[in-house]
């Protein structure tokens, strides 16, 4: 039970008149709901509820006056509001604070607290921050990797250990012995490298259909004339890219990279001044570069210069390759085995020879829409009788 | 059982030792006749005695001392401070006295008080009512800190408290004071001192608090919840001697640590919490660790505490952040 102390109205009145009742003993009020008017000297005013609580029994009746601070009315709260433990809760009228606000709610606390925690550790991996980030950047799945650390940790070794297991691999098949990479095939790893790190590569796959080829084509010299038609259609595929600088050089003269596969490793000799008109004639001068690619009697200056590079790889095997750009040059066109395929032709399903392509390009300097318009060209070009 | 306020937890418990104990005595400012700031200590002159629950003159440092002084001689002193604002002339005999009265006897004599005192902001309360300052006690050895965060732990912490033989200083957020209510069993049970209370288990992140902010913490792991991140919600409870294992287990098992305290970041006792594992964890930890406290100022006045106290939001910004490890 509590009860409520008529308090002061703020005029620093010692006393109210009651004017009449707004609530009657038994009824269920809520909080801020008028209990009384009263009247005092200046003015009827009514005093609201304290509480949502049950009216047990009212002090006084209309008439009466009612002393500041004397009992209004007496409440029945429900269970834990009250005081029947003898340690009395706030009192009437009472903010629980002497400063301040303070914020009082209704919500009852549901929980399950544990006293300590499940007492479970998991056997999950265990690795520094840092020696995660060491994995993600090798490729290697931490997962995976034995650790080797006196707390069963993963260490930075065990990680480096892993990433280096696949070429060790390779190693261990072929030969006892590490052995230092030379002459093309180190170069391949330099410019290689460089290409990965440096180049936005982008690749786009299609086929040319060339069921209508004549016997006596020559597939290298049909993709040479494919690349002229396909940077005539779009002259961007023609440039040289020096990302350090930001500058581009558009070249006049097309000059095609030709990826050759030797004993020494991969080299490139360019065929300089491809032209559609006079493709025919050089048959022989390419066997020739060929030869002397494999001769190693290049200079650096036959391996220079060009912006775009032919990648027939379908000879040994292969349909479509992300062949790799290596600046300054921006494109490689990657040419893989020419199969008969089961196509649709109307809507009938024909078997025809088609032509895998895969352009690569250097996406900071050769947009999408450029690389496709080259070889929308190039396709065109060889779907041609000859 | 009857449903309390976390004050009333507080009034229950010195109510129910007060009543089993005799060498149990209350003492501070308006604790008797007024029945204390808060409340805290309503009733309890009227029912256990004014030589059992006694009102103070206005001196912090000589409440603490009689506290003292009372503790070596066999009783059971709960002392209240009115806010933590007002602790600091009672921190010499705390630091120089109570919390080293038993090394300083080599085990003669201890000192079994109890230093009440609210604390925290979010009631819009004048300068020097609203800090946080426990890290200044947790940093003393030989005082044992304590933080209740629901009315349950308020009751069988306190409890816990005046019946520990050595120094306790127990902080009341005054914030939650009448925020909610519980179920509380007043039949005179302790809870343990010196562990943590997992309120919720997780498997995606270990989120840490105490006092008042665990009520941010918790709805920022329903939040999480709501984004399929499965939250562990630890209360410290006691902030001195840290129960560092609770975490660590949790931490072994999340990967991912954020602390969320109201106290200033620099020196608070999450920078504690971090460090200890980074020393025993850190082969555990998927990303570093997170902190979400107050800021390193002054706390503002009203208009700003809001800003001030770490909300949801910020908690939710650092869980993030966790997750992208």
């Amino acid at each position: 039970m509590k009860t409520f102390l008529l308090p002061d109205l703020g005029e620093g009145l010692p006393e109210a008149e009651i004017v009449n009742w707004h609530v009657q003993p038994g009824d269920l009020v809520r909080a801020d709901a008028p209990l009384v008017s009263v009247e005092t000297a200046k003015a009827v005013v009514e005093v609201p509820s304290p509480y949502s609580a049950r009216v047990i029994r009212l002090h006084g009746d209309a008439g009466d006056f009612v002393k500041t601070g004397g009992p209004l009315v007496d409440f029945e709260l429900e269970a834990g509001n009250g005081d029947s433990s003898g340690a009395a809760a706030v009192n009437d009228g009472d903010a629980g604070t002497v400063v301040g606000t303070m914020p009082v709610g209704e919500t009852i606390i549901v929980e399950h607290a544990v006293a300590g925690g499940s007492g479970r550790r998991s056997g999950r991996l265990r690795a520094t921050p840092a020696v995660r980030a060491l994995a993600k950047r090798l490729d290697v799945d931490i997962e995976t990797v034995a650790p080797s650390g006196a707390s069963g940790q993963v260490t930075s070794r065990d990680v480096e250990a892993a990433a280096q297991t696949s070429t060790a691999t390779e190693r261990i098949v072929a030969d006892d012995e590490w052995e230092a990479l030379r002459g093309l095939r180190r170069a391949m790893a330099q410019s290689m490298t460089r290409a990965n790190a440096e180049v936005c590569h982008a690749t786009v796959f299609d086929d040319a259909d060339i069921d209508a080829w004549e016997a006596d084509q020559d597939v290298t010299l049909r993709l040479l004339r494919a690349i002229c038609r396909g940077v005539a259609a779009e002259p961007a595929l023609n440039a040289l890219f020096d990302a350090a600088s930001m500058r581009r050089k558009k070249l006049l003269q097309l000059d095609i990279g030709i990826a050759v596969d030797t004993p020494a490793g991969l080299i490139v000799p360019v065929l300089r001044d491809a032209r559609v008109a006079t493709l025919a004639t050089r048959r022989e001068e390419l066997q020739q570069l060929k030869q002397a690619a494999s001769d190693r009697r290049l200079g650096p200056d036959d391996l220079r210069g060009s912006a775009i590079t032919l990648s027939n790889f379908g000879m040994l095997a292969g349909r479509y390759a992300r062949v790799v750009v290596v600046p300054p040059g921006i494109a490689i066109l990657g040419a893989g085995a020419i199969r008969r395929e089961a196509v649709a032709a109307g809507t009938e399903v024909a078997v025809r020879r088609r032509l895998p392509l895969s352009l690569s390009f250097d996406h900071r300097c050769v947009t999408g829409a450029e690389a496709c318009r080259f070889l929308a060209a190039a396709i065109a070009d060889l779907q041609l009788q000859n | 059982m009857a449903e309390l306020t976390l004050v009333d937890a507080v009034t229950a418990a010195l109510d129910w030792e007060l009543g089993h104990d005799e060498s149990v005595v209350v003492l501070g400012e308006d604790v008797g006749v007024n029945g204390g700031v808060f409340r805290a200590t309503n009733g309890l002159q009227r029912k256990h005695g004014a030589d059992r629950v006694i009102d103070t003159p206005l001196a912090e440092a000589m409440i603490a001392g009689m506290a003292v002084g009372m503790a070596a001689e066999g009783l059971k002193p709960v002392a209240e401070i009115q806010f933590m604002g007002f602790i600091y002339p009672a921190v010499d005999q705390l630091i120089n006295h109570a919390a080293r009265l038993r090394n300083r006897t080599r085990g003669r004599l201890s000192c079994p008080m109890v230093l009440r005192a609210p604390f925290g902001g979010g009631i819009h309360a004048p300068e020097h009512h609203s800090e946080s300052t426990e890290a200044m006690f947790a940093h003393m050895p030989g005082l044992r800190v304590v933080i209740p965060s629901s009315p349950a732990r308020a009751y069988g912490l306190l409890l816990a408290a005046i019946r520990d033989p050595d120094p306790v200083v127990f902080l009341e957020p005054k914030r939650i004071y009448r925020l909610a209510r519980q179920e509380v069993a007043n039949d005179g049970a302790a809870l343990s001192l010196d562990v943590c209370y997992t309120l919720r288990e997780g498997t995606d992140v270990t989120l840490v608090s105490w006092g008042a902010m665990t009520q941010e913490t918790l709805e920022a792991a329903d939040r999480l919840q709501a984004e399929g991140v499965s939250a562990e919600v630890i209360d410290v409870a006691t902030i001195s001697p840290l129960d560092i294992e609770t975490i660590l287990e949790s931490v072994a098992r999340t990967g991912r640590l954020v602390i969320v305290h109201e106290a200033p970041r620099n020196c608070g006792v999450g920078a504690e919490i971090a460090a200890l594992v980074a020393e025993h964890g850190i082969y555990d930890l998927k990303s570093p660790v997170q902190r979400v406290a107050g800021f390193d100022t002054i706390m503002p006045l009203y208009r700003l505490e809001m800003d001030y106290l770490p909300g949801v939001t910020r908690i939710l910004d650092a869980v993030h952040v966790t997750l992208e490890g």
